[in-house]
């Protein structure tokens, strides 16, 4: 089978480069090998959080330039800050399209609540999780309330609120927490005390149990009129269910990420999944690249488990694999390696300077920096260290940045993700004008 | 306070002569520095010796722990497992070596027998299909941390008390005898214990107690390395059949197998700070494939160092070489301090048997008759064989594996635990099925102080993850059931995760590396765990 492009990688990356790819009129396929990382992901998009520790909360496109400088072989040093920022206003535009978008305080950082009560900093929030508008709750000191399903055993709010008190910005807030009951009005077979996030998604999935829990919220928050939830309203419809749940209940309704699968990471993968659809791309799931063939220092074809004896073979490849976790990059006793094409990687053959003594190191882990080595174009080397001219990689794969030190994971995989796209259109109307 | 005996030592000595004493009526009073099974007890394979691997240089220990196995069989049978166990001999072996096991297995009345090398292998499909020979032996595995706790239990049951996460100041003497200790800990402060008799059963650390009284006592520590792989892949203990060397030992455990263990001799001051070196991962691993060759395709979980408790014996210096014997000093005899004797030496396997050497030692000095019965009396949890059938029956609802797992780590308390409540159902740790209802009953009738404690109270966090899922759960639940602050909460939450890396640090690759970056993924990423500093000086003052 012939396509115009593959992208290997169903993640943020992966499905970013495979939408624009196919919104230009690519014949495009998109192998994924399963849950992506926006399963463990918060499910808002950072751009840049930190910087030696400390909250960025300037100015965003300041701080870019300030990374782009120091750190030469950062991805977003190879790509440019104006591919940047057009790569999230792409992605915000498709989102909103499938109907889930995306909040910013402008060009800054907004800062989340974590299930430890502790905030972090993102560029792109959820309505339920950007809390930019309850700015003006804090400021009238009104209360805000902690609540938790009872017996859910992947959230623990008294943590939170723990923490929130410490925080400076919350000091004048009353804060407390409670427990709303779920198990008496839902007929799902499983026992709540076994309950992830995703069965919570699939009962508030539609308006069935919406004014029921609304009552419950408005009785647990009392007079507070900011509640927060673990993330719990579903996956398709959920802009509509949110807006419902607070106009019922007269509360804003903050939903706090938590414990994996992360429901607004899906809600993102779901949109991005639907938007693709929508413009005709091919995507083989539970698949897995199983070879490939080179050819004259360019990929000729790959085979993958699906479709076996199969060629697939395209114009240009996206590898957009993923790190460590997702399987884009491998490790061996003392190697790290990259499985697919066997590509040149940074990281070092010294398995004992991989990793930090401790565990929340200040400087985090060296091997949270490992990955593909590419140029600017984003091509990676070969095993014979020449350029493959018909590959691009994008996303976790990429050397050169911490995406949990700098909280820049989702910036990178969608900016990296669009620049390929863009890389590869270019490639290939050259082509097809010759 | 006041007691007739304090015992300074929570290993699985300072609990096994915590349970003697009370059940010969002593009230007695046991501090430990951090948590029972912490320190050497914890830290090693897990082997019910059969004494076969004594058989050939120390016969005096392998007599010992062929008695010491048939009666923990007895009084300790659900931390035990029977596995059996094979010495075999690779063809560049010694193999004259053979014999001389034999010989001593013969001598010591340990049940060693020859079998084909192909009935090896069908006991054993994994091991080295080129071995030239094969003994069987009674080997087994014995899980320390149940041992320990089950001890306490007992103790506690009998009006024994335990006082884990304290330290011995100082030893407090009046006119040539000692009269009681002055500890610290974080949760109490300083206080003071005041008893006639101290035991030192603090192992290794038995130095540092002795010199508080002023005494000399020179321990010789030697670091043993050991390195667990994910998966129980072996049915058996599987020893290679030479003088004991490194690496030479694989112990399946739980869900896990080992493979234990080096050798080397380390500096007093470095006890407490003991960390695996990058070669000895090499030599574990080299010579476990030598044994099992498909060991290194399951992944390795995490490695870790315990110290042997040697005492210096003039002319020996290297830690293999040096008898295992037990060694009960009086002080009142040795250096002229009435009261305080020390039992230092022996093994995990000769616990009891020092506990009673110590006991009989105080009992004959406080003047109470009464005999030694820990051989006889089962541990709690020993007391009966728990039926699966009965408590399936009993706890409808509940999984077969919850029920399962918690018989196999409770043995007949698991009931207790199993209470029908629904709470059961929460399971916490989802590789080890720790549920909400064993946490509790851990928290409460365990003494058991934060999740490291709990660890090894449950074995949550020790499965595949690592903690990854299960260590928030926890966390917030001790929290919730009023045990902790949440301060407290957050607080262990990270010492736990450093705890886990420690182990996990030193074979950081394949799928290890991978869990250990979705872990970060979580409690950095997520949580922003390491950022709470920031969080709390007001850094981030905009939102």
């Amino acid at each position: 089978m012939k396509y115009d492009c593959i992208i290997i990688g169903g993640g943020l990356a992966g499905l970013t480069c495979a939408i624009k790819c196919s919104s230009e009129g690519l014949s495009t396929a998109v192998i994924s090998c399963g849950a992506s990382a926006l399963h463990i992901a918060s499910g808002s998009i950072d751009l840049l959080g930190y910087s030696s520790g400390r909250y960025l909360t300037g100015d965003l496109d300041t701080h870019l330039d300030q990374l782009i400088k120091r750190k030469k072989n950062h991805p977003y040093a190879k790509i440019g800050k104006k591919c940047i920022w057009e790569s999230l206003e792409f992605f915000r535009q498709i989102l909103s399209k499938e109907r889930l978008n995306l909040f910013s305080m402008d060009k800054k950082n907004h800062f989340h609540i974590t299930s430890l009560g502790i905030l972090k900093p993102a560029y792109l929030s959820q309505r339920s999780i950007f809390n930019g508008r309850l700015l003006d709750s804090y400021k009238l000191k009104k209360g805000l309330v902690l609540l938790n399903f009872r017996g859910y055993r992947d959230y623990y709010p008294g943590l939170a609120m723990n923490q929130l008190k410490k925080n400076p910005l919350f000091r004048d807030i009353p804060l407390k927490t409670g427990l709303i009951e779920l198990p008496h009005y839902t007929k799902t077979a499983r026992n709540m005390l076994e309950f992830r996030s995703i069965d919570l998604a699939r009962v508030f999935e539609d308006e069935t149990y919406l004014s029921k829990i609304a009552e419950d919220i408005r009785t647990g928050a009392g007079d507070a009129d900011v509640v927060t939830l673990p993330d719990f309203i579903g996956i398709h419809n959920y802009e509509k269910l949110h807006a419902r749940l607070e106009e019922m209940t007269g509360k804003s309704i903050i939903e706090i990420p938590n414990l994996p699968p992360s429901i607004p990471g899906m809600r993102i993968e779901h949109a991005l999944k639907t938007s693709y659809a929508s413009h005709g791309g091919e995507f083989s799931s539970g698949d897995r690249v199983t070879g490939c063939s080179m050819s004259r220092g360019m990929v000729e074809y790959i085979t993958t488990e699906n479709y076996s004896d199969t060629r697939l073979s395209a114009k240009c490849y996206i590898l957009a694999a993923g790190s460590f976790f997702s399987g884009g990059l491998k490790s061996g006793y003392n190697l790290i390696h990259e499985p697919i094409f066997n590509l040149k990687v940074a990281g070092g053959s010294d398995r004992t300077k991989w990793a930090s003594d401790q565990f929340f190191s200040r400087g985090s882990h060296p091997f949270m920096e490992f990955g593909v080595e590419t140029g600017t174009d984003l091509h990676p080397f070969g095993a014979d260290a020449k350029k493959i001219k018909n590959l691009y990689c994008a996303g976790a794969i990429l050397s050169g940045y911490n995406p949990v030190m700098e909280g820049s994971g989702g910036g990178v995989a969608i900016s990296t993700g669009y620049k390929a796209a863009l890389e590869v259109i270019k490639k290939i109307k050259k082509s097809s004008l010759e | 306070m006041e007691t007739d005996v304090i015992i300074i030592g929570g290993g699985a000595t300072g609990t096994g002569i915590a349970r003697d004493l009370s059940l010969r009526g002593v009230r007695s009073i046991l501090v430990e520095k951090d948590d029972i099974a912490s320190g050497t007890t914890g830290r090693n394979h897990g082997l019910l010796h059969s004494g076969a691997r004594y058989a050939v240089k120390d016969i005096d220990s392998a007599v010992e722990c062929a008695r010491e196995n048939r009666i923990l069989k007895k009084i300790a049978r659900h931390c035990i497992e029977e596995t059996g166990g094979l010495f075999v001999t690779l063809p560049e072996d010694d193999p004259s070596y053979q014999d001389r096991l034999m010989d001593g297995c013969s001598n010591a009345g340990i049940k060693a027998v020859e079998i084909s090398c192909k009935d090896a292998l069908a006991i054993e499909p994994r091991l080295n299909s080129s071995i030239l020979s094969a003994i069987k032996v009674p080997d087994g595995t014995i899980d320390p941390f149940r041992l320990s706790s089950a001890n306490m239990l007992s103790a506690m049951e009998n009006g024994g008390k335990f006082i884990t996460h304290a330290a011995v100041g100082s030893i407090i003497m009046k006119g040539g005898a000692v009269s009681g200790i002055e500890c610290v800990s974080a949760k109490e402060g300083r206080f003071s214990i005041h008893a006639n008799i101290i035991i030192n059963a603090a192992g290794i650390w038995s130095q540092e107690i002795c010199s508080l009284a002023g005494i000399k006592l020179k321990m010789l520590p030697s670091k043993g390395s050991m390195l667990i792989v994910d998966y129980r892949i072996n049915r058996t203990v599987v020893n290679r059949c030479r003088v004991p060397s490194d690496g030479d030992i694989v112990v399946p455990g739980d869900t896990v197998s080992l493979i234990g263990t080096t050798s080397r001799s380390i500096e007093y001051n470095g006890i407490d700070d003991l960390r695996v070196d990058d070669d000895e991962i090499d030599i574990l691993i080299r010579n476990g494939e030598k044994l099992i060759p498909d060991i290194t395709r399951s992944r390795a979980l995490r490695a870790y160092a315990g110290v042997r408790p040697l005492l210096a014996v003039p002319g020996n210096t290297a830690g293999r070489d040096i008898s295992r014997g037990i060694v009960l000093i009086d002080h009142e005899e040795r250096d002229g301090l009435k009261g305080l004797v020390t039992i230092v030496g022996g093994k995990l396997m000769t616990y009891r048997l020092m506990a009673e050497m110590a006991s009989d030692l105080v009992t004959g000095k406080i003047g109470v008759s009464k005999k030694c019965l820990t051989a006889r009396i089962p541990l709690p949890g020993s007391e009966r064989l728990e039926s699966l059938k009965k408590n399936l029956k009993l706890f409808p609802g509940i999984s077969k594996s919850v029920i399962g797992s918690a018989m196999y780590r409770h043995g007949y308390r698991a009931s207790k635990i199993l209470k029908n409540d629904k709470k059961n159902y929460r399971q916490i740790c989802e590789c080890e099925m720790v549920t909400e209802g064993e946490i509790g009953y851990a928290m409460k009738s365990l003494n058991t102080g934060n999740i490291t404690d709990l660890r090894r109270r449950t074995r949550i966090g020790m499965g595949p993850c690592q903690g990854a899922l299960c260590t928030y759960r926890c966390a917030g639940l001790l929290n919730e059931m009023g045990h902790t602050t949440p301060g407290e909460s957050l607080r262990m939450m990270e010492e736990f995760l450093e705890e886990r890396w420690k182990g996990v640090r030193p074979v950081l690759w394949g799928d290890g590396l991978r869990e250990s970056e979705f872990t970060y993924w979580i409690y950095q990423g997520l949580f922003g765990l390491g950022n709470i500093k920031n969080d709390n000086d007001g850094s981030s003052d905009e939102i």
